[in-house]
Order: structure tokens, then sequence, then C-alpha cells
């Protein structure tokens, strides 16, 4: 069981997997960054956005893919709408407590998962393609096609975001926001805006890797919530406001749950997101971030 | 003691010895006995939530957690030969145990992290439940022995878990302990700096309201004569505390109770018709209540009658509007600072 | 004359940056002294330590022949030290007699000599002169009323050593005034008061004794006057530049 090529392999289909956990949780990181809110809601528009994607599939024959960058117009303008008509009310004022929000959002988590409920029942959905069952050998070993073109997509997504961020204006505006909202108000930034950009971003990034998941996993209206988790826990490992930790978060987390695999069973393997969750809370807020900083000094 | 504390407390024994009195006059009524047993168990949940979740402003969204330990160890110890209600109270112990042993870690966490890491304590209890089947019976649950006391009997100890609660939660309020959670709740910071033992006091919740809960788990094991992970330890069921606790209005004793009542008419009528519809309603009512009325329907009576009160005498509003004791409303408005006092030293 | 608070090198680190360094003072009981020094110099700081919020790198505190150093913030303030803030920090929610009731219940426990948390309550009002608006929510204060009820709640605690950080900012001259007024009258009552102030005339002319700090250094310990004169303050308030002349 332990043999090399398992293990190899268990490492490779991680890694493929990480690439999806760190889109999924993008979004989450760029919201909490820059508004310090909790995107609960975000498990209900990956949700949606499996959904819909469903649709594209079964109305018009769409490829996932396609599906999903389709997704990413719509659910921008979702997470603007979201932002101005209800966050925005409950996060503006100074000292308003950040539980508001949080509660707010986890109601509207509440109100998308059950209107998904009762659009398209509880049955488990999945989309089959022409690849979904096939697989390219490397090297001796069986990558499915359908995590490589995740992959691809998700790096390419990423790629693209690290660009956005790193060399627009809206990017740079945006990052000094989350680094010092004051500062980038008195620079000039309108700081409302950017958060109302900001949510619409993390809930398209949120609708996009909803669509990728189609070709992974079969979903239902109700799995939201252990992706939500993961991917809070996969910000937090990586350093709730470090954006390039988020993809370090998606591999430790991927590469764990993989791992655990081998040794637990199949079943238990959410509670590995559980734990980690919890121990990085308690033990390593600043995620790894801070344990790199803490080496460097 | 406050008139108005006197007043609550005289109002909330009449209508308990109302309900008590409602077997009797109306006996043999199986919906009515069903409909009172667990509208009981959830208010006595709904108030020992709060105690944390109100009080001391940790919302727990992993309740379930407690639930289901109380149903498990009634459950394991009945099948043991135990008499039911000698296990309530260790259910209670219990879930008080696992509380103080997750509590430690988790409520050093501030506000939002708290909530996030009881999910994930939540979640990963009902995994671990399900797979320990030898103990648990895992995916196919535990049947209990049939032999049961009345639906009387159950009526009535629903009763009196819902009152120990309530009666619970009325002395915490009243007492230097509530006032401490209410003000570490407000500002932990200032609390501590005033001699508050914010740590002790933040456990001290938690454990009590997880006894509570804990006891109830127990309780509802043995009127079910069954128990299966996926209810006793579901998400679903902490999120019922959260919203009873929510609706009913935080901070208040008595907000949980209405909001338990609230809750089971909405569940009650819209069961039969979608089965699912009841959780959307809840999320658009939560919705509506944050968005508009953080204080909840106590909140909004509040306010109500301080308009009433306003406009009978008819005096300026030089005393604001009057609130439950320790502050209603969860999530106050901004406090204006003047400029020029920002911090540098 | 007894001391009432020592502080002993303390020196705090943060990374690699130094707060305070080595900052070794006794404070005598009933005292009057004031803390001055440019922003960033680390008065707050050196107040968290006193209070129990952080634990110093290195050195101790005692207070009253008691080592406090690295003692809980609660614990701190039930056996003699009460804070106030910087920026004022009133309970919003709760009125300002259940306010300074918190004080009254936790840091003064087992203090009151058989009166109610109310009752010492009330009294504190009437002494920092609040009483009028014992059911107000102090969310509903202005400023200088907000800045009394923080003293309230302080002194509900029953300290006896008192540590006001800035009381003064943000006052217009005549709540200055009232605000100095009264602090004698705290003086008055047997409190050992030090205070951090930005407000230079005030702390000059109600002290008994002031300390400088500068990049976490205490640069001068003196008499008002004689601080006043001392060419490093000059220096490190105004920048080299002048002592060129």
């Amino acid at each position: 069981m332990f043999t090399t090529q398992n293990l190899v392999s268990v490492a490779i289909a991680a890694l493929l997997t990480a690439g999806l956990y760190a889109v999924m949780s993008y979004g989450l990181a760029i919201i909490y960054g820059v508004m310090k809110v909790i995107n609960v809601s975000n498990a209900g528009f990956l949700m949606l956005g499996a959904f819909m994607t469903l649709m594209y599939s079964q109305w018009w024959h769409l490829d996932p893919v396609a599906g999903a960058v389709l997704n990413l117009l719509p659910f921008f303008g979702a997470g603007w709408l979201v932002y101005k008509l209800l966050v925005r009310r409950v996060v503006n004022s100074r000292s308003a407590r950040p539980i508001a929000s949080l509660l707010l959002l986890f109601a509207l988590w509440l109100v998308i998962q059950n209107v998904a409920l009762a659009i398209w029942g509880s049955e488990d959905q999945s989309i089959i393609t022409a690849y979904t069952y096939k697989s390219l050998i490397v090297g001796g070993f069986r990558l499915p096609l359908t995590r490589l073109i995740v992959f691809a997509v998700a790096l390419l997504a990423l790629s693209l975001l690290h660009f956005v961020l790193g060399h627009t204006y809206i990017g740079k505006a945006l990052r000094a926001t989350v680094q010092d909202p004051q500062a980038a108000l008195l620079v000039g930034i309108d700081t409302e805006r950017i958060s109302a950009l900001a949510f619409g971003l993390g809930t398209a990034l949120a609708g996009f890797a909803g669509g990728l998941l189609t070709l992974l996993f079969s979903f239902t209206p109700d799995f939201g919530g252990p992706f939500q988790l993961k991917s809070f826990t996969i910000i937090v490992l990586g350093g709730l406001e470090n954006f390039a930790g988020v993809t370090v978060g998606a591999a430790i987390l991927a590469l764990a749950e993989s791992f655990a695999v081998l040794f637990m069973r199949a079943s238990l393997q959410n509670v590995i997101a559980y734990g980690l969750l919890v121990v990085a809370l308690i033990v390593m807020p600043g995620g790894v971030a801070q344990l790199w900083s803490r080496i460097r000094s | 003691m406050r008139p108005s504390l006197r007043l609550e407390l005289a109002a909330a024994l009449a209508v308990g010895i109302l309900l008590a009195a409602v077997p009797l006059l109306i006996p043999g009524n199986i919906t009515l006995l069903n409909l009172g047993i667990l509208t009981f168990l959830y208010v006595a949940q709904g108030v020992a939530w709060n105690i944390l979740g109100g009080f001391a402003g940790y919302v727990s969204f992993g309740y379930a957690a407690f639930f289901g330990l109380g149903a498990y160890t009634t459950a394991l110890l009945w099948l043991a030969g135990w008499s039911p209600v000698l296990t309530y109270p260790v259910a209670g112990l219990v879930a008080a145990a696992f509380s103080l042993l997750v509590g430690a870690p988790t409520l050093r966490l501030i506000g939002p992290y708290f909530s996030i890491a009881t999910i994930g304590v939540g979640e990963a209890m009902r995994i671990l439940m399900l797979n320990l089947d030898k103990i648990t019976g895992g995916a196919s649950g535990l049947n209990l022995p049939t032999v049961v006391p009345s639906k009387t009997w159950f009526y009535f100890v629903a009763l009196i878990c819902a009152a120990i609660a309530y009666a619970v939660a009325a002395w915490i309020r009243g007492a230097r302990f509530g006032l401490g959670l209410t003000a570490l709740r407000l500002d932990l910071e200032a609390a501590e700096s005033l001699g508050v033992r914010t740590t002790l006091f933040k456990n001290l919740a938690h454990i009590v309201s997880a006894a509570l809960v804990g006891t109830c788990g127990g309780v509802y094991a043995t009127y079910l004569q069954y128990v299966h992970p996926d209810t006793v330890f579901s998400f679903t069921h902490s999120i019922s505390l959260v919203l009873i606790a929510l609706i009913g209005g935080l901070g208040t004793v008595w907000g949980p109770v209405l909001g338990a009542a609230v809750f089971f008419v909405v569940q009650d009528y819209l069961q039969t018709s979608y089965p699912s519809f009841h959780l959307l309603v809840y999320g658009l009512l939560l919705l509506l209540i944050i968005l508009f009325e953080p204080g909840g329907m106590a909140g909004l009576a509040g306010r109500l009658v301080a308009r009433l009160r306003h406009a009978s005498t008819g005096s300026p509003a030089a005393a604001p509007a009057p609130h439950a004791e320790h502050g209603g409303a969860p999530m106050p408005r901004t406090e204006t600072e003047r400029p020029g006092t920002k911090r540098t030293t | 004359m007894t001391t009432a608070l020592t502080l002993e090198g303390i020196t705090k680190r943060f990374g690699g940056l130094a707060a305070l360094q080595d900052v070794t003072v006794q404070i005598a009981s009933g005292d009057i002294t004031g803390l001055i020094g440019p922003n960033g110099a680390g008065k707050t700081t050196l107040f968290s330590i006193i209070a129990g919020k952080t634990r110093p790198t290195v050195g101790r505190v005692v207070c009253f022949d008691r080592d406090i150093t690295g003692w809980s913030a609660h614990a701190v303030c039930r056996l003699v030290v009460c804070t106030t803030h910087q920026v004022v920090r009133p309970f919003g929610e709760l009125t300002v007699l259940e306010n300074v009731r918190v004080g009254a219940s936790f840091g003064a426990s087992g203090r009151l000599g058989g009166r109610t948390a109310d009752e010492e309550a009330g009294d504190i009002l009437t002494f920092v002169g609040l009483a009028h608006r014992r059911d107000s929510l102090a969310s509903a204060l202005t400023l200088a009323q907000r800045k009394r009820l923080e003293i309230a709640r302080a002194l509900a605690t029953r300290p006896s050593v008192l540590l006001l950080d800035e009381v003064l900012a943000g006052l217009t001259p005549a709540e200055i005034q009232q605000a100095l007024e009264l602090v004698r009258q705290i003086r008055a009552r047997g409190i050992t008061i030090v205070m951090i102030e930005h407000v230079m005339r005030a702390v000059m002319d109600l002290s008994d004794r002031v300390l400088v700090l500068n990049y976490g250094r205490l640069i001068a310990d003196g008499s008002p006057a004689v601080v006043a004169n001392n060419p490093q303050v000059i220096e490190a308030y105004l920048g080299e530049t002048i002592s060129e002349n």
C-alpha cells in the first residue's frame, strides 16, 4: 500500500486537486482581505455555480469549463448586488460587530441553499462529458483527464488573477485597501467601490470554481458546506490576508487529505479539514505566512 | 430586584402553570402533547444557548455536539440497564465536560473565528460518531428499549427542562455573573481592565449551557427511543438553536422562548407542504432581523413598548428607550469619536 | 513616604523593535506623576505593562511591595491598579450607572465594606458629577462626559493607583479645567495618579513629578520646572536643529 508508485500518484492527485481548492478559496481570501468579512455564503455561490453549469449543459450542451467561464459575469453582478444591498448596511459602521456580517451572510447561504433545494430537489447531479472517464498515462501514472483539465484551467485562472492583482490599477488598489484601508482612502482610492468589487470578484470566483467542480464531483444543494469549511481552512493556513498563501494552504490541505486516505477511512476525510481548521485557528492564526516571517526574523 | 424583572418572572411562572395544566384540562391529546414536548425541549436549548451566544456574545454553530453527546450518553446507559431518569444528569455532565475540552481553546478566538471553529467541531463530531459504529451503531443508529413512560410524563419532564433552563438564565441575568458576561461581550479588554475574569466567565457560561443542552439530548433520546448521528449531531439542529435565539432576541431571557414558539409554529405549518421550506423561511427571517431589527422579536417588542410609553407620557426623549436589562440589541450602532483622539503613543 | 509603584528595568521588544528600554522608576504614593514624551515614545505601552495587558520582555513591576509582573489584567485591577483608555470605551449599551457598577462589582469585589455595588456606583457618580445622567445610555453622552464615566468606572474599582491615559485629549479649555479639578480631588482621596498627557501646561501645573520618555527610554525624571528646562527634553520634542543655536 505504501509503495512509491502509490505515494507519488496520491501526491499528484493531491496537487491537481489543490489547483481547484486554490481557486475556490481565493474569492474568500479577497473578500476577507478587503473587508475583514468572512463570506459564509461563498458555499452557496459555489453550489449555484455548479447548478448553473448543469443548466448550461442541459440547455445548450455547453462544456462545464465553458460553463464555468460563463458564470463569471453574472456571478460578479450577483456579488456586487449582495454587497450593495445587504453587506454594506451591516459593515459600514466602524464599531459594527463582525459577527453581524457573518450572520447576515449565513442567512443568505440558508436562503440560497433552500431555494436551490426547492428548484432542483436533493438528488445527486453530475455532468458527464466525452472525456469524463478518460485518463492520460504519463510516465507510468494514470492521470484522469478531468483532473488535468481542471488543474490547467485553475492554474490559468490563478495566473490571470495574480497578474490583475499585481499589475493593474484595480488590483493594486485592492491590495492597498487590504493592507491599510485608512491609507488607501487618503491616497484617493474609493474603498467603497473596492469593497463592492472585491465582493463581486469573490463571488465570481466562487461561481467559476463551482463550474469546475462539476467535472470532478457529483453535487447536491447541500454540498457547499464541506467546501466552505475547506476554503476557510485554506485561507487560515495560508495566512488570512496573504494571497500567495492561498495556494500554499490549498496544497497543504489537499496533500493532507490525500495522504490521510491511505490510512483512514474515506468517510473520515472531511475531519482532516475540520481538525486542521480548529488547530490552525488556535495555534497559528497567522497561518503559514506568519511562520515564514518568524523563520526569517 | 428590579420591578421589570419581577414582572417577567411572574409572567413566566403564570405561563408555566398554564402549560402544566394543559394535559390535565385536555387529556389524551397526543398531537398537543407531542408539540409540547418538542417545543419545550427547544425552548430549553434555545434559552441555554443564549447564555453563551446572547449574553456573552459567542455565537456557536456547534451545539448539536452537546445535544448528541447527551443523547448518546443516555442511550448507552439505558441499554446498559440504567433507569432513564438517572441518565439525564449524567448526560448533562458528559456534555459539560466536553464543552470544557473544546471551549478552553476555542473561546480564546474572537467572535467570527470562534463561530467558524464551532462549525468545524460540530461537524467533526458528527462524522466521528458516524464512524464509531461499534459504539454508536453508526449509520443505522441505536434502537432503544420500548418500555417508556407515557407521553404525559415526557410532557412534564420537558416542561421542567424548559423551566430549569429559564430559571438558570434568569438568575444569571440578574446576578453579577450576567453583568460580567454582558461587559465582556461589549468590550472584552475594558471588562478585563475593570476586574472581570473574562476567561473564567466565558467558559462557565459555555459549560452551564452545554450541560442544559446535553440533558435535553438525553430526554430526546428516551422520547424518540432511537438515536442516529445524523439527527442528534446534525448541523441543522445547531442552526435551529442559533435561529431560535436570534429570532427571539439575543440577550433577553424570554426572547428564545418566543423564538422557539415561532420556530415550531412555522415548522409544523410548513412540514407537510415542503420539508425544507421552513429553513428558507428562517433564512429570510434572519436576513430581515439582521438588517432591520437586530434585537429580534424581543427588541421589536421593546421598541413598541417604548413608543407606547413615550406616547402616553408625552415626555421628551431625555431618558432613552428602555432596553432589556444589560442591553438588548446585540449589534450596536456606531459611537462617533471626536477627531484628534487617534492612538499614537 | 511609601512607594506605590516600582518599575525595574522594564524593556519591551516587539520583533526587532524595542518599544521600551530599561525603564526604571519609583513612584511615590499619593503623588501625581506626569508621563510625557513625543508620539510613539512608548507611554501607552508602559501603561499596558503595568496594568497587565502585556508582559515586559525584561523587568519587573512591583506594586506596594508585591511583584505583579505578568499578572493578568483583571488580577491587577482587583489588586490596586486601574487604567483608563486613551480612546474612551464605555459600555455603550449599558446605562451610566451600570457601567460604573461593573467596576464596583468586579474590580472592587470584596473591598466594598458592606455596601452594595449600586450604592458605591451612585456615590462615585456624584463625585465625578455624572449623577444626573445615571440612567442614560453611555452611548448618549458627550465626549467630556464619557471621559468622566471612564474615570468613574476606574474609581469604582477602589484603586490605590490610577493610570490616566490622555484624559484631557479632545476637551475644550473649560472642560480641561473641570477635569483637572477632578484629578486633584481624586488625589485628595489618597489615590496615586500617573497621567499620560500631551496638554503640556496642564501636566506641568498639576504634576508633582514628571517623567519623560523618548524612543522607549526614560530621559528625564524630576519636578516640572527642572524637566521643562532639560535640554534633552527640549531636543526630543523639537528636534536637533534647535540645539545648534
